[in-house]
């Protein structure tokens, strides 16, 4: 399959997020049968957050993809820069007179 | 702002040759700030299921987004390497930008995830 380690961290996270949630309803179904109240969750729950919380953030960081240098004298931006400067590119020119002699050249 | 950044970019681009004034590429910055707001939408929507699991209500739960949002820019900083001025234009484009547009996530997916595992 074409996931990434990145995105499978992430479903993971979501997965352990789910199962703390999961938990914490049988938890709160078990107080209500001790008649007692909810002060917080239990810390296996809180251990689980955290774990998921670090996954999501892996995820987060690496699934977007990586930054670009916005410096236009570093080497990823040199073969960007002619192309992106479209402000020098004519194309209503003279030479557009004699279309037909361009395609008889062009045809040799 | 995007398109502020791109016009003054194009602007400076044909005055580079003249004097060597340190501009930007305007496609790279439109491309890091989405990968900024993709991290930090993503880990507002965890925050909020994290601060509803818990059974967070009022301020707390803001706390939480604030402690959610400070590691996210600590992540992303040390992503960029450390090096932010290679990546972006100005320190706030990391650290606040996003910030708001998260928060309305965050209350989303924080009552949400409460009513489901308090409520309901």
């Amino acid at each position: 399959m074409g996931f990434s380690l990145g995105f499978l961290v992430g479903v993971f996270g979501v997965l352990v997020l789910s199962h703390a949630a999961y938990s914490t309803v049988q938890y709160r179904g078990l107080l209500k049968i001790m008649e007692e109240e909810f002060s917080g969750p239990p810390i296996t729950v809180v251990a689980e957050l955290l774990l998921g919380l670090v996954f999501s953030l892996w995820a987060a960081l690496t699934v977007p993809g990586t930054f670009l240098s916005i410096h236009p004298h570093s080497e990823e931006n040199m073969i960007v820069a002619l192309p992106a400067n479209l402000d020098f590119m004519v194309f209503n020119h003279r030479g557009k007179v004699f279309p037909v002699e361009m395609d008889l050249k062009l045809k040799h | 702002m995007a398109g502020h950044n791109e016009s003054t970019a194009s602007g400076k681009k044909s005055t580079e040759a003249t004097n060597d004034v340190s501009t930007l590429n305007a496609e790279s910055l439109q491309s890091n700030m989405k990968i900024i707001y993709y991290s930090r939408t993503f880990m507002s929507i965890i925050g909020g299921v994290i601060a509803g699991i818990l059974g967070f209500t009022g301020l707390s739960g803001f706390i939480l987004y604030f402690l959610i949002m400070a590691i996210t820019s600590v992540g992303l900083i040390a992503k960029a390497g450390f090096q932010v001025h290679s990546y972006f234009d100005s320190w706030n484009q990391v650290i606040l930008d996003g910030f708001l547009g998260g928060l309305l996530s965050f209350v989303l997916f924080w009552t949400f995830a409460y009513d489901i595992v308090h409520i309901f």
